[in-house]
């Protein structure tokens, strides 16, 4: 069972499927509780854009998936906070457009090849050490920032209005977190896929939820949901020859169904 | 009352708000001092939530200005000496991950410097909203799962918690039933006299209310403000505000008048 380990790329898949687990159930919490799910999905195709200018302009595509959802992510708090347009609608508009994006700039650029594909749906194979030194250069300061802020996001996920009247700068908590989820998504797209990359996000939370439990316990229940996926699909990804995405996902639905099932009413 | 001199908690003069055109409140003039015990009555639509969301500085006036503590809104900082809650306070989301002692805890975060952790003393103050509230034994039970009630009581712990000099409560008892609503009157009345907090809080519930409070403010498009409630609230005041035919009803055990 341990003879992956002996490979280089799966230590530096393990390495950067760690950290990943970490930071996306962590914000996925606060992303689920504020009704932003979607938002991880959208996100993941606005880093998609990024990926494709990367892959045909010769630029680490990670560093250039990460900017372009950043910025993806502000347009869509300022459309979601200056115009009279709803939430879902804004991230549906976004999500297609920027998958249109993508695909033209890839078409044009001639990169439809292997190397797209494992962006789309990860791939354990794939992780370079340049991609973990990425991951874990702006992985860390998100990490901290999270867990700096995560009272108050936790507040504000109750009620933000209430949050507003005593004090708490929401704006610009909603904006650091959106910031930080969009920089987490984009580190993602190399071990889960674009495609695959909200369920990691949104479904260890939403399975801790059904247990019913305070809000540390849920976090908790979320991370270890979160690395048990990871490890356990990036496994079966190792010795089946499988995408890890796809794996680190039924993986993760099967938890989730199971904590249905165990905490059914 | 000599209160001319202090320096009133909020000081509103001729707050206005329009939405398309339409006034939904109009030149209101206002002021709260400290130790004050305040209802707000109005007809729904009236403008009741709407002056509170601009007191508070969710909703911005058309015109009018708001001063907290003697400061301008945008220039206020010190949020954590307000506690506020609102109408929906009692429907939280079942499905949110919090226990008792979660929110409760809520109260302490703005007060706290981003660096600094949970400290004993912010336990202690914790602590002691829940005793307040009577909710101790439920700390670490699930919100979902209390009564109406004792999720109001979860709410105004949350909001003690911050220390507050005034707590702001926006039709309180959505959701609650009849008991509870009667024990939450006298949790407030209890807090007015001997915590010293300014309470001010939206209701219909006229009748209930003329034991205890000191002023009343009525709301409808504009204000009118009685100082003694039991002395003035008669049914012509409360069919002209409501737009009905009210008719009085002696209630005499408490001597009030319920319309």
């Amino acid at each position: 069972m341990l003879e992956m380990f002996e490979y280089e790329f799966m230590q530096r898949a393990f390495i950067a499927g760690i950290f990943i687990a970490i930071l996306a159930s962590i914000s996925g919490t606060f992303i689920v509780l504020k009704r932003y799910s979607l938002m991880s999905e959208t996100l993941a195709h606005s880093a998609l854009v990024g990926v494709a200018v990367g892959l045909v302009a010769g630029y680490n595509p990670l560093w250039v998936a990460v900017i372009v959802a950043v910025l993806s992510a502000w347009l869509i708090e300022y459309l979601r906070s200056n115009f009279s347009l709803y939430s879902d609608a804004i991230l549906s508009i976004i999500l297609s457009g920027s998958l249109a994006l993508a695909v033209i700039i890839v078409s044009l650029g001639g990169a439809f090849n292997n190397s797209l594909f494992s962006y789309l749906f990860g791939s354990i194979l794939s992780v370079s050490y340049e991609d973990v030194v990425t991951i874990a250069m702006f992985g860390t300061p998100a990490l901290v920032l999270l867990l700096l802020f995560s009272k108050e996001l936790y507040f504000i996920s109750y009620d933000e209005e209430v949050a507003k009247t005593s004090g708490i700068k929401v704006k610009l908590l909603n904006f650091l977190l959106v910031t930080v989820v969009a920089i987490i998504i984009a580190l993602s797209i190399r071990v889960v896929g674009s495609l695959l990359i909200g369920a990691l996000m949104v479904i260890p939370t939403s399975s801790a939820l059904q247990y019913r439990v305070g809000f540390k316990n849920t976090i908790l229940i979320s991370l270890f949901f979160a690395l048990f996926s990871v490890v356990f699909g990036m496994s079966l990804s190792f010795y089946f020859s499988l995408p890890s995405g796809a794996t680190i996902v039924l993986t993760v639905i099967s938890l989730f169904i199971l904590s249905l099932i165990v905490n059914k009413k | 009352m000599s209160l001319t001199f202090k320096v009133p908690i909020f000081d509103v003069k001729n707050l206005s708000f329009r939405v398309r055109g339409v006034d939904i409140l109009s030149q209101i003039s206002l002021e709260i001092f400290h130790g004050e015990y305040i209802a707000i009555i109005g007809p729904n639509g009236g403008g009741k939530t709407t002056l509170i969301r601009m007191l508070l500085g969710l909703e911005k006036p058309s015109s009018g200005e708001v001063r907290l503590f003697g400061k301008k809104l945008k220039n206020f900082k010190e949020w954590y000496k307000i506690g506020f809650v609102p109408q929906r306070a009692s429907l939280v989301d079942e499905n949110f991950p919090a226990t008792v002692e979660d929110i409760v805890k809520m109260g302490r975060i703005a007060n706290r410097g981003i660096f600094a952790g949970f400290s004993n003393e912010d336990a202690k103050i914790v602590e002691d909203a829940m005793f307040k509230m009577d909710i101790v034994d439920l700390k670490e039970k699930m919100v979902g799962t209390l009564s109406g009630g004792q999720r109001q009581r979860v709410m105004i712990a949350r909001a003690l918690a911050s220390n507050p000099e005034i707590l702001i409560l926006d039709e309180p008892n959505t959701g609650v039933d009849m008991v509870s609503q009667q024990r939450f009157y006298k949790l407030l009345a209890k807090l007015n006299k001997e915590e010293k907090i300014t309470i001010v809080f939206i209701t219909h519930d006229i009748g209930v209310i003329a034991d205890d409070i000191g002023r009343l403010f009525t709301i409808n498009q504009k204000a009118t403000i009685c100082n003694d409630p039991k002395e003035t609230l008669s049914c012509e005041d409360v069919s002209t505000l409501y737009g009905i035919d009210a008719h009085l009803i002696h209630n005499h055990k408490h001597e009030d008048h319920v319309c």
